[in-house]
C-alpha cells in the first residue's frame, strides 16, 4: 500500500519532541527527560503495531512528495527498516530513561533530550527513506546530531575538538555517497531504491564499482572503518548515554544498514564485496589490537565497537547479509549494556574513567559487575550468549562466501576480543580498590597520554539529590535479557526464525561444495577465545596478579609500545597530510594571495579610477587655446574620417 | 566658369587653416577674434562658390545671415574682452584660466 | 584664371599678415585687405550684392568696432600687457592639425575638379542672378523667417553688450549703492 500514516507517527514524534524541548527547554527543566523518553516510546510502540505490515509482501510505503518527476521522496517500511527502527526506538527508549538518571542535575538537561530526540528522528529518516537522497539527508542529520551530542559539554576544548573531528570525517563520507548518487542519477535517472535495484544491469562493472566505492566511503566514515575511524575514540568525550546510543548501537551501524539495503548492488560487484570485506576485517583486527592498549574504560569499549562493526561490515560486505544484521542486533544490546554499565560505574565513582584507578568493584557495585559480566560474555562469543550466535554466523558466512583470509583475521580478532574485554573486566572489578592510590604509583605521570578523558562537569553532579537508582539500573537490567537470549533466534541455520525472517529479502545462499561446516568455525573460535581468556586471567585475574596489581599496572603503562599509544599514528598522519596542509594553504592565501592578488585588484581598481581622473583632469588647463587646439584636433579627425571612409559620397 | 570650383574650395580651406592657427597660436584675444572672422569668411566663400555653381541664390542668403551673426558675435566677444581687461588689466587669453581644474 | 590666382594670393597673404602681426592695429589692416580681396572674389562669382554687403557690413562696421576696442584698451600710457606664455609650443600641433584638415579637403576635392555648365538662370523672379532684386526677393519671401530671427539675434547681441560692458561710472554710484543696500553687493564677473 502506498499510504501508511502510522509511519508518520514513528518518524515524526521524536522530531516533535526535539522541537518542543528545544523551544521550551528552560521552562520544562526536568520534565524534559520524561517528555523525550515518551516520544521515543510512542514511536517504539507504533513500530511494534506496524510489525505485521512490514513482513507481509513487500512491506508498506508512504509517499512524501515529488521534487522532480523522477525524484519522488517517500518512506518505506519493510523488514530491514523494521529491524533497525525497533532497535533505534527500543534501545533508544531505554537509554532515554537511563539518561534521566545519569544527567540529573545537569544544567542543560532539556537540551540533552532535545538532541537525543533529534538524533532518533534523524536516524529514522535514514532508515525509513525509500530513496538515496532521503538517505543522504538522514545521513547528514545524523552527523549533525552526533556533532551536537559529542560536543555537548562545549565548555571543554577537548569535546569541541572531538565533535569537530567527527563531523569533518563524516563530511568526507557524505562526499562519497554524493558521488555515488551522482553516478546513479546519471546512469539510471532515478533515486528510489526500487528503480535503481531493478536497473542494476545497466551499470558497467566499472561504474558499479564506483558507486559501491562511493557508498562505502560514506559507510567507512559513519561506521568508523579504517582509515576513517579516528573520530570514534575521541567521540567518547560525549556523555556516556550518547556513547551508548549513537556510537555503539545505532549511528555507527548506518553503514551496515546502507550495505544491507543496497544488497542488489553489492551482489552484482564482486570487487566491491572484496573491498568491503577486507576493510571490515582490517578494522576488526585493528580495533582489537588497539583495544588491548587502552586504559580508559570508555575507550576500550569504543575500540571494541569499532572492531565489532568491522565484523558487521565484513559480514554484509561478503554477502552474508542476515549474519551481519544479526550481529548488529546482538551488538546493539550487549554494547549498549556495556556502555550503560560503564556509565553506572563512572557516575558512582565521580567521573573516574581510568581502569587503573578502579579495581575491587565486584563487591562495591555488584549490579554493575553482573551487567558488565553478561555483556563481556556476550561480546566474546561464549556459547549460549547471543554474541556467540551472531559472531559464528558472520565468520562462517564469510568462509562460505569464499574468503578464507578474512575468516582467519576474524577468528584471530575473536581471540583478541576475549583477551582485552576480560582484561577490562578483571582490572575493573577484581582485586583491591585503587581509587586512593597515588597516580604516579600506577604510572599515571601523564594521564593524558593514557587516553583518559577528563571530566570537568563533576561539580554539577554533587550537591544535587541523586535520581532514583532504578532509572539507571532498570534499563540495564532490561537489556540483560536480549543480550543473552536474542542470539537464540538464529538457532538452526537457514531454518531458524532469523533465517526465515530475511529469506524474502536476501534469498537463499548455497555455499560452494567443500566449504567447511559451521561447526569448524565455532570450534576454532572457541579455542581462541579460551586462549584469550586464559592469558587475560593469567595477567590480570590470577590471585598472584591481583596482589601485585599496582606494580604490574605501572609496568604495563610504562612499557606500552609507542605505536599502540599513538594509535598506529593514524591521527598523526591525517594531521600531517591534511590539517597542516590546510593551515599552510590558509597562511598562503592569507598573507600572499589575499593582499597581493585580491586586495591588490580591488585597490588597483580604485587607484586606476583615480589615475584616470588625474589624467582627464590634466586636460582641464583652463586655457582657451588648449581647448581650441582640441577642437582643431577633432575637426582634423572628422575630415580624415570623411575622406577615408567617404561618407555620403 | 573657367576656374574650377574646387580651387575656390581649396582656397577657402587654406584661409580656414590660417584662421585656426591664428586662434591657437596668438594670445591676444583681439587677434583671436579676427582669426575667427577669417573662419567665417572662408565658409562664406564656399557658400558663394556653390551658389554660383548651382545657380541657386540660397547660398547668398546663407552667407548674408552668416555675416549678420558674425557681427553680433564679434560685438559680444569684444564686450567680454573689455570687461576682462577692466578686471585683470591683462589682454592675454592665457590669464583667464579660471576654469582650470 | 589670372584674376583668381592674384586674388587668391592676396587673400592668403593678407590672412597670414593678420595672424602674425605684432600689433593689433596691423592685424586690423590686414583683415581689411583680406575682406576687400574677398569682396572682389565675390564679384567674380556674380554675387554683387553680397560683395557690397561684405564691404559695408564686415569691413565698415565690424572692423571699425575692432578699432574702437583697440583704442579703448590701449588708452593710457601702458601698452597691452601680457602674462607669460602658458602654451609655448602650441604652433606645431595646430599647424599639423590644420594641414591634416587641409590635406583632407584637398584629397576630397582633388579628384573631382568638375566644370559645370553655364549658369542655369537666375532663381529670383526679377533680375539677374546675384543682383539686388534677386537677392531681396529671395530674402523677403522664401527666407523671411531667418531674416526676422537674425534681427532678433542682433537685438540680443546689443542688449548683451550693454549689460556686459556697462560702465561703473561715478554717476551711477548712488543708484548702485541704493540698489545694493537691498539686494547686497553684486559678484564680479571675472576673477
Amino acid at each position: 500500500m502506498h499510504d501508511y500514516p502510522l509511519l508518520f507517527v514513528i518518524w515524526l514524534f521524536p522530531l516533535i519532541g526535539a522541537l518542543v524541548l528545544w523551544a521550551f527547554g528552560p521552562q520544562l527543566k526536568s520534565l524534559g527527560g520524561p517528555i523525550g523518553s515518551a516520544m521515543v516510546g510512542v514511536a517504539f510502540v507504533a513500530a511494534l503495531f506496524a510489525w505485521n505490515d512490514a513482513t507481509t509482501g513487500a512491506g508498506a510505503h508512504q509517499a512524501l512528495f515529488a521534487w522532480l518527476p523522477q525524484f519522488v521522496f517517500g518512506l518505506q517500511w519493510d523488514r530491514i527498516s523494521l529491524v533497525w527502527t525497533l532497535i533505534i526506538t527500543g534501545v533508544g527508549f531505554l537509554i532515554h530513561v537511563y539518561s534521566i538518571g545519569y544527567m540529573a542535575g545537569d544544567h542543560a538537561f532539556a537540551r540533552f533530550f532535545a538532541y537525543l530526540n533529534f538524533f532518533v528522528f534523524a536516524m529514522l529518516t535514514l532508515v525509513l527513506s525509500d530513496n538515496f537522497v532521503g538517505l543522504l539527508v538522514g545521513w547528514g542529520l545524523v552527523g549533525l546530531a552526533s556533532y551536537l551530542l559529542i560536543g555537548f559539554y562545549f565548555e571543554r576544548p577537548s569535546a569541541v575538538a572531538a565533535s569537530r573531528k567527527a563531523f569533518v570525517i563524516n563530511v568526507v563520507g557524505d562526499i562519497g555517497i554524493l558521488y555515488a548518487v551522482f553516478v546513479i542519477v546519471a546512469k539510471i535517472g532515478a533515486i528510489g531504491y526500487g528503480d535503481v535495484f531493478a536497473n542494476v544491469a545497466k551499470f558497467s562493472p566499472g561504474e558499479l564499482f564506483a558507486v559501491c566505492l562511493g557508498l562505502f566511503i560514506g559507510c567507512a566514515a559513519k561506521s568508523a572503518q579504517v582509515p576513517l575511524h579516528t573520530w570514534l575514540p575521541d567521540a567518547m568525550e560525549g556523555p556516556t548515554p550518547v556513547s551508548a546510543l549513537i556510537h555503539a548501537a545505532t549511528m555507527v551501524t548506518a553503514g551496515v544498514y546502507l550495505i544491507a539495503r543496497c544488497a542488489p548492488l553489492w551482489n552484482a560487484s564482486s570487487d566491491a564485496r572484496v573491498l568491503v570485506g577486507s576493510i571490515g576485517a582490517l578494522t576488526a583486527i585493528t580495533g582489537a589490537i588497539l583495544g588491548c592498549a587502552q586504559w580508559d574504560i570508555k575507550r576500550i569499549l569504543a575500540y571494541s565497537t569499532m572492531s565489532q562493526i568491522g565484523y558487521m561490515i565484513m559480514g554484509v560486505g561478503v554477502g552474508a547479509f542476515d549474519a551481519g544484521i544479526l550481529h548488529f542486533l546482538t551488538h546493539a544490546f550487549f554494547k549498549a549494556q556495556l556502555f550503560l554499565g560503564a556509565g553506572i560505574i563512572i557516575h558512582n565513582l565521580a567521573d573516574e574513567q581510568d581502569v587503573r584507578k578502579m579495581g575491587g568493584l565486584r563487591r562495591k557495585m555488584p549490579f554493575a559487575f553482573a551487567a558488565m559480566l553478561i555483556g563481556v560474555l556476550s561480546i566474546c562469543g561464549i556459547p549460549g550468549f547471543s554474541g556467540y550466535f551472531s559472531k559464528d554466523a558472520v565468520l562462517s558466512g564469510t568462509l562460505a562466501h569464499g574468503h578464507p583470509v578474512m575468516w582467519a583475521v576474524g577468528v584471530l580478532t575473536a581471540g583478541l576480543t576475549a583477551y582485552y574485554m576480560f582484561r577490562m573486566l578483571f582490572v575493573t572489578f577484581l582485586g583491591q580498590y585503587r581509587g586512593h592510590v597515588d597516580p604516579s604509583e600506577l604510572g599515571l605521570r601523564h594521564p593524558e597520554l593514557a587516553g583518559t578523558a577528563h571530566a570537568a562537569h563533576a561539580a554539577d553532579e554533587h550537591g544535587h539529590a541523586h535520581a532514583p537508582a532504578w532509572l539507571m539500573s532498570g534499563p540495564v537490567a532490561l537489556l540483560m535479557i536480549p543480550s543473552v537470549l536474542i542470539g537464540w533466534l538464529d538457532l538452526g541455520g537457514d531454518a531458524s526464525p532469523w533465517g526465515r525472517f530475511f529469506e524474502p529479502v536476501f534469498g537463499h545462499f548455497e555455499p560452494a561444495a567443500g566449504t567447511p561446516p559451521e561447526s569448524l568455525t565455532s570450534l576454532v573460535v572457541l579455542v581462541l577465545v579460551a586462549a584469550g581468556l586464559g592469558i587475560a586471567y593469567a595477567r590480570y585475574g590470577h590471585p598472584r596478579a591481583l596482589i601485585e596489581a599496582i606494580p604490574r599496572l605501572r609496568e604495563e603503562t610504562v612499557r606500552m609500545p609507542a605505536a599502540l599509544t599513538n594509535r598506529f599514528y593514524f591521527d598523526t598522519a591525517i594531521d600531517a597530510l591534511f590539517v597542516r596542509t590546510s593551515f599552510v594553504l590558509g597562511r598562503v592565501f592569507g598573507t600572499i594571495v589575499d593582499p597581493l592578488a585580491i586586495d591588490a585588484g580591488v585597490r588597483e581598481a580604485g587607484f586606476s579610477a583615480q589615475w584616470l581622473g588625474h589624467l582627464f583632469r590634466s586636460f582641464q588647463t583652463g586655457l582657451v587655446r588648449a581647448y581650441a587646439l582640441a577642437l582643431a584636433f577633432g575637426a582634423a579627425c572628422f575630415a580624415l574620417y570623411y575622406v577615408m571612409i567617404g561618407a555620403g559620397r | 566658369m573657367s576656374v574650377p570650383p574646387g580651387a575656390y574650395v581649396i582656397l577657402a580651406a587654406v584661409l580656414f587653416f590660417i584662421g585656426v592657427v591664428g586662434v591657437i597660436a596668438r594670445r591676444n584675444p583681439l587677434i583671436q577674434l579676427m582669426s575667427i572672422e577669417l573662419l567665417f569668411n572662408s565658409a562664406n566663400l564656399v557658400l558663394v562658390t556653390f551658389a554660383r555653381v548651382w545657380g541657386n541664390n540660397a547660398g547668398h542668403i546663407f552667407a548674408f545671415l552668416v555675416i549678420t551673426v558674425a557681427a553680433a558675435e564679434a560685438a559680444i566677444g569684444l564686450a567680454i574682452v573689455v570687461i576682462v581687461f577692466r578686471k585683470t588689466r591683462f589682454v592675454d587669453v592665457d590669464e583667464v584660466a579660471a576654469l582650470k581644474g | 584664371m589670372i584674376g583668381f590666382v592674384l586674388l587668391a594670393l592676396a587673400m592668403i597673404a593678407s590672412a597670414l599678415f593678420t595672424v602674425t602681426a605684432k600689433k593689433p592695429v596691423y592685424s586690423v589692416v590686414g583683415l581689411l585687405a583680406n575682406f576687400i580681396a574677398l569682396a572682389i572674389t565675390y564679384l567674380t562669382l556674380h554675387a554683387e550684392f553680397l560683395a557690397v554687403m561684405q564691404i559695408v557690413v564686415y569691413s565698415g562696421a565690424i572692423l571699425i568696432l575692432f578699432v574702437f576696442v583697440i583704442a579703448l584698451l590701449s588708452s593710457g600710457t601702458k601698452p597691452f600687457e601680457a602674462g607669460p606664455n602658458r602654451m609655448p609650443r602650441a604652433l606645431l600641433p595646430a599647424a599639423l592639425f590644420g594641414l591634416v584638415g587641409l590635406a583632407a579637403v584637398a584629397a576630397a576635392v582633388g579628384g573631382t575638379i568638375f566644370v559645370p555648365a553655364t549658369i542655369p538662370g537666375a532663381t529670383g523672379e526679377a533680375g539677374v542672378f546675384g543682383s539686388v532684386a534677386d537677392f531681396g526677393t529671395a530674402l523677403f519671401t522664401r527666407n523671411l523667417l531667418p531674416f526676422e530671427v537674425t534681427a532678433f539675434v542682433l537685438m540680443v547681441a546689443i542688449v548683451g553688450v550693454v549689460l556686459l560692458a556697462a560702465d561703473e561710472s561715478p554717476l551711477r554710484a548712488p543708484k548702485r549703492a541704493q540698489r545694493e543696500s537691498i539686494t547686497g553687493p553684486r559678484e564680479p564677473i571675472a576673477r
